[in-house]
């Protein structure tokens, strides 16, 4: 039998056997106390959603370039350990499990999926392992209906607070206020249908429709022809760019063409792929790339250009992804300063006191003890992007400023 | 060779060595937890080896009755606060009853079209949890599993690896229970010849249920010990392509090999660990392997390997057909099932059937005495081997009842007619050619088996036993038929003769009352008709009566008691030999003219004599 | 009204796909008894390399000619390779996995190269959707029904009008009594998974302009192609196509009239049903075995 996966693995069995071996009897985790100065993801880096896994990545990697350049944390260079999870929930649970008690890093950083961070949950706080999403916006990620979560945090949007921030724009936006909802049947998209139908309520408004669709459907015909009958001249989207296209696509064909306000899963990619057709579809976000930026955010954007051999901003698929990974390692760097450790515990207890000015918007402190202050970035600091011209752009920068 | 036996306590000594050393080495927890999820594969994978290595039928929808169980487990747990023992037991039973659900298609449906069925179940299963929100949770799944606490001990990892074992090891056992057995042997029968399985009075859809529901329930295992390692359930684990990775677990490691399921599964999850340095191309390279690896070992590593060692070793040794049949061997006398006692082993009435607007046997009536031979001959297409096939139970009549030692049997099935004493071979032999030569004998005694299938997989005494006594009285057959040297080889292999001699050996493990021998004599050579004559008559005056349908008119004239003619369907001479060689019908049958005559016994009759009716 | 002129012409733009694939399918089947499971990815990698050397600057027709051509040839390695070598008994299921490798090869190596996202080809019938009432359907759409019961018919015509039609049948009727014939039913298989490779690379490239050609297009597609191919009895090529253009419809209709999660569970519940109740396909041959 082939237990031993590769010398490398070899290796670490006996490095991690001589370590542990005194501990492990005793039956307190080695890790516990010192962890390694590196953070690692779990992300999609191949498959069809392996430009979100990269986009995160890019966010990671520049950060922890521009903090090593300046000295490191606490005197120590900070590594990088990617894994790759192809999206694949259990495949996160594996990485999780491998960053936590075998590369003993500091932290973990989440990816793209929500279904992935939620099936780490019980892995990290069993290990005791700080989890920082920066994509994952499901609500139930961070807000858990049982339990207490203690080391999941988030530099991302949530859910719960994208909902009436999605609705709010749609309703400035619609003139019949029939708006319409279309979520894919994935853990994120069914998963954020109780936070909108909170918002709606909250709102007053009615949705006249509640369509579904699965991954890789290409005709969403069906669907939009009942949203349509129904009235609906705005649509909000739960769906990323494969689908969304497909969307762009089925619309044009039956004639039907609302205003589109989206959640962030469409990327800069799908202005690149549907052309103008995508023009006018606005997509909730933190941050934006193209356009006017500020010198943090220039200085940032040159240093990722050469590191990743990019053309131009939109090729920042996700742009608001890359950005908060970006926010994410800076505070957990600055978690650490506070900590004064590479110690997993202090760190965490460090998350509620770090005061920080990212390029995502201001965090003072990131965190705070309540559970829903888990998520550093308020509602207030989400901002509306649009497409135009295939470029994913601040709405402010684009004709599709409220008319 | 070790005995097999020896064999399996030497791997179960192995593992258990590895286990506690991987232990003693104080791994890490992610180490663990691959080790665990190899670990529940490999049940999955041992479930469906005997699915597909034994009993032949592919399933492409494996992953959903592991995520039967796992869902099962994790929503008794999560809902209900049911404890891990219970929750396991009702992954167990769902995922049984799933499988033994899936195992009714089987009983119509074959090959391909079988494969979509489990494909569609699959896919079938995998949007129920995607949709059925209020039960599954949908896509995003069941969260917050406890942990598993069996008499308030709490499993935690380091306990949870030892009761993953444990069913491993449990596992395992079953799986080699089964394949030495006469369930595992039976398995394999229907996989490699459906006929004669039947002949042999295999019930076809009793096996492959069985075959089904034992994958399933481990698969059910498994999939509620994923559940409580994991504490989280999603569909995605149990997708198509799932569906596909277990498949190539089995293959890869070698179909039907007892160490095959377990390589299989852990190559593949720590090649696939091993590939992440790959990136982006790590699906790709995977994939690459897998083709590599078909083609290097078309029939999987262990597979591969032991056809690598037969292939060294069974040059050594040269083997001898001995002279048959040996008298010292007994037959023994035949079984007795049934209350009615007649002379007449066998009654036809007015027995007909039509296939479309063809009547290829048209109102038959027949009457074979007990103990004597009987013998059917007629033209090419004369209706013999449809009237053989009849009698059998492998056509239902159109119309007709048969008479088998006076209890009305028409329109049964051939097992059920084998499992009453009635054994047959076939016109082009039907071996089950994968199997040894001494498991093919075997097979013939599944019938006779009385230990039931939890003695079986306990290995009670009973069984113990019984298998004993029959494989030294399948070793006596083969002694009958002089292929004693070949016990150990694969049916395939035999040369032809030796084939037809194994087929008779067989059909005599079921100790028949009647035995049908469909044209035992055609490639035989000289030699081994003089001998299969002597056997015949050795059989005949053991009180088993035979039925023969043969071309060989010498060999007929030679052994049989009462001949019947047929032609075009229908009975056109009946009676002794002498009543039958001079009836002018016969000749104008088989020649036409009549300017030839049968009188000369030493003739042989030209084989395909075309005369109308389609063969 | 205008859905259901709407999910019909959906439906048979999606079941032409369907039974187009279905019936390449049935071409390898007759010739080599075995089913392909890379035909989802042959269909999309039709579509994506005459994306890709239109992309190029290539002409249209040149692109499709190419795109055409290299399925084709594709095709024939798959056959030589990774279906004969493994395809020797009866019972054999190698071919099975080998082919679904090559399918995982095909399709991550289209992801890695390609991008994930789709792309359109271009085509004057694409570009605007005619409207009819509620409904609108692009020209492009209506190609594919056509174009699978223009194959089917044109299959009947090659197969008894042309030589190598003839030994392909001959094949498919008895592999040994062809053998015999001297006919090289390898070279026939080779040319049979040419063929079907082609046709499947054609339907990709016919649905291209209207639903963006992506490494993921072919892979559920594929599999629906062999259900409806299997369901429909994989020896009759009107039956894959009849059953191919009403599965896509039945499809459209579900989605219309009950939701689009239930298509998928319904749609191969009725696949299982349908198989329950013709164990040979709903237009297949019965085969009686002879003991």
């Amino acid at each position: 039998m082939i237990l031993i996966s590769s010398p490398t693995g070899l290796r670490a069995t006996v490095v991690a056997a001589n370590a542990l071996l005194a501990i492990a009897l005793a039956g307190t985790p080695a890790w516990a106390q010192k962890a390694e100065p590196c953070i690692a993801g779990s992300w999609e880096l191949t498959g069809p959603i392996a430009h979100m896994g990269l986009a995160v990545r890019m966010g990671v990697e520049t950060a922890v370039d521009e903090i090593n350049e300046a000295g490191g944390v606490l005197g120590r260079k900070l590594r990088v350990i990617a894994y790759d999870d192809q999206g694949e929930p259990s495949r996160a649970v594996d990485n999780a499990r491998r960053i936590g008690e075998q590369d003993n890093c500091i932290a973990m950083i989440g990816g793209f999926r929500t279904p992935n961070a939620l099936a780490i949950r019980p892995v990290v706080s069993e290990i005791g392992l700080p989890w920082m999403g920066v994509m994952s916006a499901g609500t139930r990620v961070i807000e858990w209906e049982q339990g207490t979560n203690e080391w999941m945090f988030r530099t991302s949007m949530k859910d719960r607070w994208v909902a009436p921030f999605l609705l709010k724009k749609a309703l400035e936006r619609s003139s019949n206020k029939k708006i319409g909802l279309m979520f894919e049947a994935t853990g994120w998209g069914q998963g954020a249908v109780p936070d909108i139908e909170a918002a709606a309520k909250g709102l007053e408004v009615k949705l006249v429709g509640k369509e579904t669709f699965n991954l890789k459907d290409q005709d969403l015909s069906a669907q939009l022809i009942r949203l349509r009958d129904g009235g609906a001249d705005t649509v909000v989207y739960y769906g990323v760019d494969p689908e969304g296209q497909a969307m762009l696509r089925s619309m044009e064909r039956i004639g039907y063409k609302p205003t589109i306000v989206s959640a962030w899963g469409l990327s800069a990619k799908l202005g690149e792929a549907a052309g103008t057709l995508a023009d006018g579809v606005f997509v909730a976000g933190t941050f934006a790339w193209t356009g006017q930026l500020d010198a943090r955010a220039e200085g940032i954007w040159k240093r990722m250009k050469t590191k990743f051999s990019l053309e131009n901003p939109g090729q920042v698929s996700m742009p608001s992804g890359t950005a908060n990974a970006y926010d994410a390692v800076y505070i957990i760097a600055e978690a650490l300063k506070i900590a004064g450790s590479f110690d997993r515990a202090k760190m965490r207890d460090a998350f509620y006191k770090v005061k920080y000015n990212g390029i995502t918007g201001t965090f003072d402190p990131a965190f705070e003890l309540a559970a829903e202050r888990h998520d550093s970035i308020l509602p207030s600091q989400y901002k509306l992007l649009a497409y135009y011209k295939g470029l994913l752009m601040p709405v402010e920068q684009t004709p599709y400023v409220t008319k | 060779m070790m005995s097999p036996r020896v064999q399996l306590l030497l791997i179960l000594a192995a593992g258990a060595i590895f286990l506690v050393v991987f232990r003693e080495l104080g791994p890490s927890g992610y180490q663990l937890g691959l080790l665990m999820r190899t670990m529940i594969l490999m049940i999955v994978a041992i479930g469906l080896n005997i699915l597909i290595g034994q009993a032949g039928l592919v399933s492409l929808g494996q992953a959903a009755i592991y995520g039967l169980g796992a869902y099962v487990a994790a929503w008794l747990a999560v809902r209900h606060n049911v404890s891990f023992l219970p929750a396991i037991a009702a992954a167990i039973l769902a995922s049984a009853c799933c499988g033994a659900i899936l195992a009714y298609p089987t009983v119509r449906v074959r090959g391909a079209y079988f494969a979509v069925i489990t494909i569609a179940f699959g896919l079938v299963f995998e949007n129920i949890l995607i949709e059925w929100l209020s039960v599954t949770g949908g896509s995003q799944g069941l969260i917050g599993i406890p942990r598993g606490n069996v008499f308030g001990v709490v499993l935690t990892r380091p306990i949870y690896f030892w009761v993953v074992a444990a069913c491993l090891f449990f596992a395992f056992v079953v799986q080699y229970n089964i394949m030495h057995s006469r369930y595992g042997r039976a398995m394999r029968a229907t996989a490699q010849s459906e006929s004669a399985a039947r002949a042999l009075g295999i019930n076809l859809a009793g096996m492959r249920t069985l075959a089904f529901v034992i994958s399933a329930a481990l698969a059910g295992l498994a999939g509620g010990l994923y559940a409580f390692l994991n504490l989280y359930v999603n569909y995605e684990t149990f997708s198509f392509f799932h569906s596909v990775s277990f498949l190539l677990m089995v293959v890869l490691g070698g179909l039907g090999t007892l160490l095959g399921p377990l390589l299989g599964a852990s190559i593949l999850t720590y090649i696939a660990e091993a590939l992440q340095n790959l990136r982006e191309w790590q699906i790709f390279a995977f994939s690459v392997l897998l083709a590599a690896v078909m083609f290097v070992m078309p029939r999987g590593i262990v597979g591969s390997l032991s056809d690598l060692y037969h292939h060294t070793t069974s040059r050594a040794r040269r083997r001898e057909a001995e002279p048959w049949p040996n008298h010292q061997i007994s037959v023994e006398p035949a079984t007795l099932m049934a209350e009615h006692e007649t002379d007449a082993a066998l009654v036809t009435e007015g027995l007909t059937v039509r296939f479309g607007g063809l009547t290829a046997v048209d109102n038959v009536r027949l009457s074979v005495y007990a103990g004597t031979v009987h013998a059917l001959i007629g033209p090419n297409g004369a209706g013999k081997s449809s009237l053989l096939n009849l009698i059998s139970g492998f056509y239902q009549p159109t119309s007709g009842d048969v008479l088998f030692f006076g209890e009305r049997v028409g329109g049964r099935q051939s097992h059920e007619l084998a499992r009453r004493g009635m054994a047959r071979t076939f016109q082009n032999t039907e071996l089950f050619g994968q199997m040894t030569v001494l498991d093919n004998v075997l097979v013939g005694f599944h019938t006779h088996y009385a230990s039931t299938l939890t003695e079986t997989l306990l290995r009670l005494p009973r069984f113990r036993r019984e298998e004993f006594a029959f494989r030294e009285r399948a070793q006596q057959l083969l002694c009958l038929v002089g292929l004693s040297d070949y016990a150990d080889d694969e049916a395939r292999h035999l040369p032809f003769g030796h084939q037809r001699r194994l087929e008779i050996a067989r059909a005599l493990a079921l100790r028949p009352r009647l035995l049908l021998l469909d044209e035992p004599a055609a490639g035989l050579t000289h030699g081994e008709i003089e001998d299969l004559k002597r056997l015949i008559r050795l059989l005949a005056d053991n009180e088993v009566t035979v039925i023969l349908v043969e071309h060989h008119v010498e060999m007929v004239m030679a052994v049989s008691d009462h001949i019947t003619v047929l032609d075009y369907g229908k009975v056109i001479a009946a009676g002794t030999v002498a009543d039958v060689r001079d009836n002018p019908k016969v000749i104008e049958a088989y020649f036409g003219r009549g300017n030839l005559s049968l009188k000369r016994p030493d003739r042989l009759l030209p084989e395909p004599v075309e005369i109308g009716g389609a063969k | 009204m205008g859905e259901i002129v709407q999910y019909l012409l959906n439906g048979l733009t999606l079941g032409g796909i369907y039974a187009l694939l279905a019936l390449g399918l049935y071409i390898m089947w007759e010739a080599s008894k075995a089913a392909n499971f890379t035909h989802g990815d042959i269909y999309m990698l039709g579509a994506i390399v005459a994306v890709v050397l239109t992309e190029r600057g290539l002409p249209l027709f040149v692109s499709v000619t190419a795109s055409v051509a290299i399925a084709a040839v594709v095709g024939a390695l798959i056959e030589r390779f990774f279906v004969r070598p493994f395809n020797t008994e009866p019972h054999s299921i190698g071919w099975m996995l080998t082919t679904i490798a090559v399918g995982m090869m095909i399709e991550s190596a289209a992801t890695q190269t390609y991008g994930s996202l789709g792309r359109q080809l271009p085509s004057i019938l694409a570009e605007k959707p005619i409207r009819l009432g509620g409904a609108g359907v692009y020209a492009q759409e209506l190609l594919l029904p056509i174009a699978a019961v223009a194959t089917m018919f044109g299959l009947q015509v090659f197969y008894r009008r042309t030589r190598l039609g003839r030994a392909m049948r001959a094949v498919a009727a008895d592999r040994m009594a062809a053998g015999l014939m001297g006919i090289d039913s390898n070279l026939v298989a080779l040319i049979a998974f040419a063929l079907a490779a082609g046709i499947g690379a054609l339907t990709g490239i016919l649905i291209a302009p209207v639903l963006p050609a992506l490494p993921t297009m072919g892979a559920l597609t594929g599999l629906k192609a062999f259900g409806v191919a299997i369901v429909a009895g994989i020896s009759s090529a009107r039956g894959v196509v009849i059953v191919g253009l009403a599965y896509g419809v039945m499809e459209k209709f579900i989605e219309g009239y009950l939701s689009t999660g239930a298509r998928d569970a319904l749609g191969f519940s009725l696949v299982i049903l349908a198989l329950l109740a013709f164990p040979q396909g709903i237009f297949g041959r019965g085969e009686v075995k002879k003991v």
